[in-house]
């Protein structure tokens, strides 16, 4: 019993969770000495460049690439010859080669890649490749693709598989001309529909954005034909795994993936990007090092969101409560499926939004079409549903002449009450929600003069990621200090601090004492990846049990070498603590007992919804994400541009983990909604993406943030996560584009239905607003 | 070599070099590089800065801002031979030797103004040139600078916060270790 306890002594009397600590990687990341991909050098690294497509649609008749094998310092040319016998990738749908095979599908398709000594020598290598291209004819809008006259960009069907739905759901590939996938969920009786005394039907057009993570995309490959190791920018370290062991033929334990900080991801760093090309180069330049990192230009060409055309009908009774809803939602979907399907699925099941229908009717389709593909986008699906579903309920609010703060809260749904039958029921009390928001705007008492106007919206998420294990190890050593090792990805969200948050919890230790292990999939245990909002809600119970697992092996050590009472005894700073509140050093305790230089005790944690034939997506989902936000606008109507007076956003995080990362992650989420509501958007012009680099392609900036701007944390305390925690990754941005769109209507009548409500569209639809007042 | 060298499309034209001299966070520093070399790649790969970190290369993002001679400069965009005889600072100056965070870094470590952490460096380096411009800025004016650099994560109020901090911790340096 010598050792002095460490001075943090607090753990006892003032929970850990819901402090407002400093993250754990604030010190590397003000200092500079964060990690990241692209800070990985590897001694004889070789450099990747890419060729690509500049047609949107062709045929690739011949590539001449002998000229760039011959020039001194490159070490390897990849075409179409170097992938023979190598699998295509993709989440669902395996429709991507590394390198174009015979087609092309879009301005940006990759068709062949050099590795040299540096990455100048690559680029002149490219400009030694001749490609013979077919051109064909191609196919941007998905309302034009699907059309059986349009070319058909996937002649032969690719390899595919889709989950198996439960009541209600079906999924469906290639059910019409280029659609990849399509999602139909219906519930309730048809008749339904005979009960309304109102239908409205009304479409929207949602935009299309890039990510724009600041860290591009990047992989550092180490390959032979048995062995891959790889250190790249992913948030999906063990599906990354599996994908190239499908790819490349070999098995998982031959492949290893090493994850260091992430720059930023959004939900653009799951699947191969850089890795496929990288591994391959390496390969054939005798098992070297091969760096592939992109420039932002190509991050442009790789991968965006999807841009929506949303058709919804919804039924009322006269007093406004609503009766059934069905919507057509098309994605587009770009060259290769990536994602698609799965924001396919969710995009249609958040159809029917915060509010209470009798009958739902929902289909969504993504559609190939030969634009970037678009993949996972924070909000996945759900902010295309939300822009639509909640600006119909304003459109609807203004034909009846209700409030339509008023008419969303008489149609709400309660807490607790089910989604959809066998889904999880709602855990935050949106009402609450909606009242705060609006009350901190001061939404009732609003003054409408000088062309000014709030708007209220509510946007919501079924959190977690579908049918997701999670696995999860602490060990402790002799001394005390503390490992969590899981294959969370630090990619901003602060997810390592929080879990590190919840481990000092139940071992009742400074936080510092706890350090996040590396990640790689050699090492960490199983986890499905750093995506839906699932890092505290599914990792945290895993983390959690793991953590506590530890502390019961600790305490049955203890009580038996002590010879105390195991239910009378306690952890707090590695001492033990019993009844008449004596303390035992453990460090002593722990030589004694297993002699040797030591022992470290291990704790395993897993955790994973109960699959559910009942529930329509496989299983109920492990949370709701909700987003509540309020905005006041000020309109110039001889110009249309916005001004955005105030912006308030709420989400629920159930249990506050760490105050910092929960107000960072709603902050800037919003901000993400507010630059797709008023700006941010890839152009395109019949087929040709105008805006794909840095200076042509507008993110929002701290000029364009409202100077009140905020946001509220609620903790209602229903989650599933640890302490009643839930996930907060992407809530925030869900509600923004149709709060601020409400704001412009009731500043001037201005009813906006497509994104972003640029000057020009503001204008025009206060003219028209004017003149069908003019014409009644 | 890294993703921010890709101008020249033929391999023969790097035998043109430079000799430079500049001051690196204190310390003299002599390089011989291409004449095509940008700042960036000079301070991460013949300096070993690692935390000056490269993203858009277009002179937008301001994730490389260094200052050079108390000016923030996109290190991108600007030639290595333009420094030659100058003073040029990164993220990995403002530390005491002994660790101690400045004055900037310890009000974005308590405030919270990063996520991923990639574009720090460059704000960190935004908000010690306008600290030496201004030491008592206003919100706005906080924000007119900081608007030269992008962040994704934050939605930017976090940050504005961390640099009003900075300036209340830098008014009082026995606070903190070391102001500068």
């Amino acid at each position: 019993m010598t050792k002095t306890p460490s001075p943090f002594t607090a753990a006892q009397d003032a929970p850990i969770v819901g402090r407002n600590l400093p993250r754990l990687d604030a010190t590397a990341k003000v200092t500079g000495r964060a990690v990241y991909t692209v800070d990985i050098d590897r001694p004889g690294m070789l450099h990747a460049k890419v060729l690509r497509s500049p047609y949107a649609h062709a045929r690739v008749l011949s590539i001449d690439a002998e000229a760039a094998r011959r020039l001194e310092g490159v070490t390897a040319v990849l075409t179409r010859d170097e992938i023979k016998g190598l699998n295509c990738y993709g989440t669902y749908v395996k429709d991507q080669p590394i390198v174009a095979t015979d087609l092309v599908r879009y301005v940006g398709d990759v068709v062949a890649a050099v590795a040299a000594i540096d990455e100048h020598t690559a680029f002149a290598a490219l400009d030694l490749i001749t490609v013979e291209y077919e051109q064909l004819e191609a196919v941007f809008d998905p309302e034009a693709a699907l059309d059986p006259s349009a070319p058909l960009i996937f002649p032969a069907e690719p390899f595919a598989a889709f989950p198996e739905y439960g009541d209600g759901a079906s999924g469906n590939a290639r059910s019409a001309h280029n659609v990849s996938y399509e999602f139909r969920y219906q519930t309730g009786p048809e008749d339904a529909w005979d009960e309304c005394d109102h239908v409205f039907e009304d479409t929207f057009a949602f935009s299309r954005m890039n990510h724009m993570h600041l860290e591009p995309f990047v992989t550092v490959a180490e390959a032979t034909a048995d062995e891959i190791e790889v250190w790249t920018s992913t948030q999906s370290p063990f599906p990354m795994r599996k994908e190239l062991a499908y790819v490349f033929g070999l098995p998982e334990n031959r492949i290893r993936v090493n994850v260091p900080l992430l720059g930023g991801a959004f939900g653009a760093k799951n699947g191969p990007k850089t890795e496929t090309i990288a591994i391959r180069l390496s390969q054939l330049s005798a098992g070297r090092p091969v760096r592939y990192c992109m420039t932002t230009e190509e991050v442009f060409l790789t991968l965006s969101q999807h841009d929506a055309v949303l058709t919804v009908k919804s039924g009322l009774k006269a007093d406004g409560e609503f009766v059934a809803r069905q919507s057509r939602v098309l994605l587009n979907g770009g060259a290769y499926a990536d994602a698609s399907p799965l924001v396919a699925e969710k995009a249609g099941y958040r159809m029917p939004g915060a509010y209470r229908w009798k009958r739902i009717d929902s289909v969504c389709q993504a559609v190939i079409t030969n634009t970037v593909p678009a993949g996972a986008f924070r909000g996945f699906g759900a902010t295309q549903a939300t822009w639509a579903s909640e600006r119909q309920v304003d459109l609807i609010a203004e034909r009846l002449g209700l409030d339509p703060f008023d008419l969303r809260l008489k149609n709400m749904k309660d807490l607790g009450e089910d989604f959809v039958p066998g889904e999880t029921p709602i855990d935050s009390d949106l009402k609450h929600g909606l009242n705060l928001v609006a009350d901190a705007i001061g939404y009732r008492d609003r003054n409408r003069s000088g062309n000014r106007g709030m708007g209220v919206a509510i946007g919501l998420k079924d959190g977690g990621g579908v049918n997701k294990p999670a696995q999860a190890r602490v060990k402790v050593t002799t001394s005390g200090d503390v490992f969590l090792n899981c294959a969370l990805i630090e990619m901003g969200q602060g997810g390592h601090s929080a879990l590190c948050q919840i481990v000092a919890e139940v071992l009742a230790c400074d936080p510092q004492r706890v350090k996040f292990a590396r990640v790689d999939t050699d090492s960490n245990p199983f986890d499905q990846g750093t995506n839906a909002s699932s890092g505290i809600a599914v990792m945290g119970r895993a983390v959690l049990q793991a953590a506590e697992r530890v502390r019961s092996a600790v305490l049955d050590f203890a009580a038996e070498h002590l010879e105390l009472e195991r239910e009378s005894i306690s952890l707090a700073n590695w001492q033990v603590i019993d009844a008449e509140g004596s303390s035992y050093e453990l460090a002593p305790l722990i030589m004694n007992g297993f002699g040797g230089t030591g022992f470290e005790f291990t704790g395993d944690g897993f955790y994973k919804a109960r699959s559910s034939r009942r529930a329509p997506l496989e299983a109920p989902c492990i949370f709701w994400e909700i987003g509540w936000a309020a905005a006041e606008v000020a309109v110039d109507p001889e110009t249309g541009k916005v001004e955005l007076l105030q912006l308030v956003v709420s989400g629920d995080a159930g249990k506050v983990v760490n105050k910092l990362g929960c107000r960072g992650q709603d902050e800037g989420a919003a901000v993400f909604g507010l630059a797709q509501a008023l700006f941010e958007e890839l152009r395109y012009d019949n087929g040709e993406l105008l805006n794909a680099e840095a200076l042509l392609y507008r993110v929002p900036l701290a000029e364009d943030i409202p100077r009140r701007f905020w946001s509220i944390t609620q903790e209602q305390g229903h989650g599933a996560g640890p302490f009643g925690a839930k996930g907060m990754g992407e809530g925030g941005m869900l509600p923004i584009a149709p709060a601020i769109a409400q704001a412009i209507a009731d500043a001037t009548g201005a009813q906006l239905t497509s994104l972003p409500m640029t000057p020009q569209r503001v204008y025009n639809a206060i003219r028209d607003a004017q003149a069908t007042k003019g014409r009644g | 070599m890294t993703p921010d060298a890709q101008d020249s499309p033929s391999v023969g034209d790097e035998k043109l070099t430079v000799d430079l001299e500049f001051d690196l966070n204190g310390s003299p520093e002599r390089h011989s590089v291409p004449t095509s070399t940008t700042v960036l790649d000079l301070l991460r790969n013949n300096c070993g800065k690692r935390g000056v970190r490269g993203s858009c290369e277009r002179s937008v993002c301001g994730a490389c801002t260094v200052l050079i001679d108390d000016v923030p400069v996109a290190a991108c965009s600007t030639f290595a031979f333009e420094i030659d005889g100058t003073r040029v600072e990164t993220v990995e100056g403002l530390a005491a030797k002994d660790g101690t965070l400045s004055a900037q870094q310890q009000a974005f470590r308590e405030c919270g103004g990063f996520q991923c952490g990639f574009c720090t460096s460059g704000m960190l380096m935004m908000t010690t040139a306008l600290l030496r411009e201004n030491p008592e800025p206003d919100r706005e004016e906080i924000r007119e600078w900081i608007s030269s650099n992008t962040c994704r994560c934050t939605g930017y109020e976090m940050i504005l916060e961390s640099v009003e901090r900075a300036a209340q911790l830098g008014r009082t340096p026995q606070a903190n270790g070391e102001p500068q």
